[in-house]
């Protein structure tokens, strides 16, 4: 979601709205982490029955394992946390997030974590981790969806929940639209037990 | 290559728990069949065995479920005391729970002709129930196979009709169902409910896989002719409940979702065969589960485990049925 940055009460009543089922609370940036880390930490009562934070992708400063140390310590109602690959850079740190760790797959502009193989070395020191995925990243790598499909394909025991969004020109998340919601059926169809949380606002259709 | 297999096919990691636990289950099958060997049953008798030996899903603590199976009006089939048996099967840590349903004599009888109401109680329904759904011999293997499938023909007999699920089996095993769950509070309610946090992971679990495992071949009748409908479940019965869920996600298209409900259900058997994790879970009380690690991944293997069955009652050909049957 979007909109009211920090205000973690209003975005909670925001994505209430589309969905009482699932819920991702995003601190893109670094500097958003404490307060979310604050709020969660005081165990709120949230509808959702699935909760999952997105950790910090941009502005990053603080050394890997004290970032890892914080997020260890979200309280257990907490799902899963997701994180992106190309921002790892010592795996191995990341081991103490167990099964709550997921690795989302990257759209083209980034260096890391775009194709299975990158993913499935990570995943050969991150053994618990989960899989997050993201198709219109897929589609940023690979408009045929092959990629996308082979990401399924090998990681398929490991998908935790899906990303669901279009994306502009400029790689930002927009709701999904007509045409794409037609070329992403056949991998979101494989996807039907995960959550799907929308990285835009919901189509109007 | 058997359904587990075949889906185990989509997944990079398996399910080598399952695997184990199967082949743990065969070699003490056998080994258990070798020791009681000598007991001498009238022909109409059988030992059987319930829970994760017929689910195949043995680990090294799993109890000795056993009762002794009498395919007649009365339970005088065994030419050996009940108490030979059990110096045989279920001694010390495996013996059968207290709640006086196994480890006794049951007459097929009963559990063909007491279907509902008052003189159907709980043990009546729990072992007509378990033994129709996971449910394995150690000797005299045809008079269990012959009860077995009276207890299927008893609700069948008059109430099937063509393409449709037959109610009266629906019913009974989605009462058996929620009983269980009701009485797991009842338990808890009335002190009895040691093992808390055990206990609610494997409702969550091993329970839920058993009440699936007969939902969906139930359900699946819809695809047959009355006349085919006591074959096609004689059939699919006789497998293993996990086999039947890998069945059901294969045949009904949703291979991905079904590798990660079992696969969540493969780490739980997995979790049970540690002795730490089984330890905590059987000592932590319910107000301290959720500071349990243990119990914590239990209950978050047991969301992954139903939000599979979920999308494969609602997600997929299924939904029609589940909406008519599933409710009311």
């Amino acid at each position: 979601m979007v909109g009211g940055r920090g205000d973690w009460p209003a975005l909670v009543e925001e994505a209430s709205r589309v969905s009482s089922f699932a819920v991702e609370l995003t601190a893109l940036g670094e500097d958003e982490l404490p307060g979310l880390l604050r709020f969660l930490a005081e165990e709120p009562q949230l509808p959702f029955r699935y909760v999952s934070v997105h950790g910090p992708s941009k502005g990053r400063e603080m050394p890997e394992d004290e970032l890892v140390a914080q997020l260890a310590e979200l309280p257990t109602f907490v799902h899963a946390i997701v994180l992106h690959p190309d921002q790892m850079k010592d795996p191995d740190l990341y081991a103490p997030l167990g099964g709550r760790l997921l690795i989302e797959n990257m759209d083209s502009r980034k260096d890391a974590g775009k194709y299975g193989d990158e993913l499935a070395r990570l995943f050969e020191r991150l053994p618990a981790a989960g899989f997050c995925f993201d198709v219109a990243h897929a589609w940023t790598v690979d408009p045929t969806m092959k990629v996308g499909g082979d990401l399924l394909d090998r990681f398929a025991d490991r998908l935790k929940h899906v990303h669901l969004s279009s994306i502009s020109d400029g790689l930002e998340h927009v709701p999904l639209s007509e045409e794409q919601e037609d070329l992403f059926i056949p991998l979101l169809s494989r996807c039907r037990d995960v959550p799907w949380i929308l990285e835009a606002e919901p189509p109007r259709r | 290559m058997g359904p587990l297999e075949s889906l185990a096919e989509h997944s990079a990691g398996g399910f080598p728990n399952l695997l184990r636990a199967r082949e743990e289950t065969r070699r003490r099958l056998a080994e258990t069949r070798r020791r009681l060997s000598g007991i001498d049953l009238e022909p109409r008798a059988s030992v059987v065995l319930f829970g994760s030996w017929g689910r195949q899903e043995l680990t090294e603590h799993s109890d000795d479920d056993w009762a002794l199976l009498v395919d007649g009006p009365d339970v005088t089939g065994a030419r050996c005391s009940m108490n030979e048996i059990s110096e045989l099967v279920g001694k010390g840590d495996r013996k059968p729970g207290d709640q006086g349903i196994f480890g006794s004599a049951i007459s097929c009888n009963d559990l063909v002709e007491l279907i509902g109401l008052e003189a159907d109680d709980n043990k009546n329904l729990t072992r007509r129930v378990l033994l129709l759904l996971e449910s394995v011999a150690v000797i005299n293997e045809s008079a269990h196979g012959d009860c077995w499938q009276r207890v299927l023909d008893g609700y069948l007999d008059d109430s099937i009709k063509s393409y449709r699920p037959p109610r009266f089996l629906l019913n009974d095993l989605i009462r058996y169902w929620r009983t269980i769950c009701v009485d797991f509070v009842g338990k808890e309610r009335a002190g009895t409910g040691q093992k808390w946090a055990l206990r609610n992971l494997k409702l969550r679990m091993s329970r839920k896989a058993l009440f699936a495992g007969g939902l969906l071949p139930a359900l699946l009748c819809h695809r047959y002719d009355s006349s085919d409908i006591g074959r096609f479940l004689s059939e699919i019965l006789r497998q293993p409940p996990i086999d039947r869920l890998a069945w059901a996600f294969l045949e009904l298209d949703a291979p991905d979702a079904g590798v990660r409900a079992i696969g969540a259900y493969d780490r739980f058997i997995g979790m049970l065969e540690s002795q730490q994790a089984r330890a905590e879970l059987e000592r932590v009380p319910r107000n301290e589960a959720n500071r349990s690690a243990f119990f914590v991944e239990g209950k978050k293997l047991g969301a992954d485990f139903q939000q599979g069955l979920l999308a494969l009652l609602f997600e997929t050909s299924l939904e029609p049925l589940v909406r008519e049957y599933g409710i009311f």
